[in-house]
């Protein structure tokens, strides 16, 4: 097993793009992904917000079965380049961080 | 999809490895590892509320228990129905208690199955899991069911089919055991869906002419642009909805889906074999379980399927059981044929 870094520490021109796939079906509408620009919230915010990517970096690998939900995170910096990705089951998403996606932009 | 993790620590791993880990030096890996030692704790103290409940020692009869998680995302939760007790008012547990029912017999009485394990494991579901959680899954040892948001889904055990195809992924665990990834995730999710397809045209007395061949008719409110989840007669049509998008399932090889979202395309590129098993079934008529059903049933207890098998290697073993069971010329074998080529799997 290979350990996920943890996330690198957010900046303002920090981007988090968020996906809900998975499920019993694919519906392109609710996996599209979400962005998080950090530059639009304050540093207490950002601080939260780091504290819940830690959390799920530290959360457990998704187990057997079918059909369930999962959370895919990928970190951009200022350069659009991605810096840091994380997949994980639902169940194992910090609630918080599920209210940061629910409330997020979406790609369109 | 899981690049960074291994998805298969609880299957994988013996428990004296995992309690070495979990007093190791790596603090994620510990943690994991306590995780999934809980769990394995977990599973043998759902096991040992199997034996109290026991598994069904007699052949054509099922052992249904049915447990509430009461808003929590806890498994199993609290039981509230099992075998033989009469129905309790709430919907959720009665759908779910005769959704395991009609899959059970579907199995048995089509193929002589005892249960997911052929040897008469327990059939258990929780309902009323979490908050608004508008999704149903198969954990690997137990179905679970949420109540939906009431926005876009009602509660999943509405829909038959659904209860079916998520036992089906049990079937299918003590069976191929399909990788659910890729061209092998989506023939995993393909095989949830004929069966379920198939127990629902079962319970209804349906031939293949008759049946919709629709999966999760009824999940949606009516809030929602669509019929169900998925089309197996018409992939891509089943909804077309400002807030879910266009259904993006392809019924043909040549729209393929090449994608890393949803485990490589497992819930998309699913429509593909299951407009191959509509196609055959609906040529030949009759019971669709009876037929061609029959064809995929043998094949999905086939040894030669291996876990890793694309969609090819699937069609050749349907043809190879269409021809053992019923003759190289016989109806079964050409609509099974034709059904492959028509979908762009077969030359």
């Amino acid at each position: 097993m290979t350990r996920p870094a943890a996330p690198p520490t957010l900046v303002p021109a920090s981007v988090l793009r968020l996906s809900r796939e998975g499920g019993v079906a694919h519906f392109p509408g609710l996996a599209r992904p979400r962005r998080i620009h950090c530059a639009r919230y304050s540093e207490a915010q950002r601080g939260e917000l780091q504290r819940l990517l830690a959390t799920a970096a530290r959360a457990c690998p998704v187990e057997a079965g079918a059909d369930r939900r999962l959370l895919h995170l990928s970190l951009e910096d200022d350069r659009g380049a991605e810096v840091w990705t994380l997949t994980i089951a639902e169940e194992a998403v910090p609630p918080a961080l599920l209210d940061w996606w629910r409330h997020a932009e979406s790609e369109g | 999809m899981i690049e960074s993790t291994s998805p298969r620590i609880r299957t994988f791993l013996p428990p004296y490895l995992l309690e070495r880990i979990a007093g190791g030096s790596d603090p994620r890996l510990r943690e994991c590892a306590r995780h999934t030692l809980q769990a394995d704790h977990g599973f043998r103290a759902r096991a040992g509320a199997a034996r109290l409940a026991p598994d069904s020692l007699r052949r054509g009869e099922p052992a249904r228990y049915i447990h509430s998680a009461e808003g929590r995302q806890e498994l199993p939760g609290r039981r509230v129905r099992s075998e033989g007790e009469g129905d309790s008012g709430d919907p959720a547990v009665d759908e779910a208690y005769h959704g395991l029912g009609a899959t059970y017999r579907l199995f048995w009485e089509a193929f002589q199955r005892h249960s997911l394990d052929d040897r008469g494991l327990a059939l258990v579901a929780t309902v009323h899991y979490g908050q608004d959680y508008e999704n149903a899954f198969w954990d690997g040892s137990q179905m679970v069911f949420g109540d939906g948001d009431g926005e876009l889904f009602n509660r999943f055990t509405i829909a038959l089919d659904i209860i079916a195809h998520e036992l089906t992924h049990g079937v299918i665990q003590h069976e191929a055991a399909l990788t659910y990834a890729h061209q092998a995730g989506a023939l995993n999710e393909s095989l949830s869906d004929v069966f379920g397809s198939l127990v629902k045209q079962h319970a209804r007395g349906q031939r293949a002419g008759e049946a919709d061949w629709l999966i999760g008719a009824g999940l949606f409110t009516e809030r929602v642009a669509g019929r169900a989840l998925r089309s197996m007669a018409e992939p891509g049509t089943a909804y077309d909805d400002p807030v879910l998008g266009r259904d993006p399932q392809p019924g043909h090889m040549d729209d393929f889906v090449e994608t890393q979202e949803d485990n490589g395309g497992v819930h998309i590129n699913s429509g593909i074999p299951n407009r191959a098993f509509q196609l055959a079934a609906t040529s030949l008529g009759g019971p669709a379980w009876e037929g061609v059903g029959r064809v995929w049933y043998d094949t999905l207890v086939d040894r030669r399927l291996a876990k890793d098998s694309d969609f090819g290697a699937f069609a050749e073993l349907t043809r190879d059981n269409a021809a053992g069971r019923f003759g190289a010329s016989s109806r079964e074998a050409e609509a099974v044929r034709e059904a492959w080529r028509s979908v762009g799997v077969l030359p």
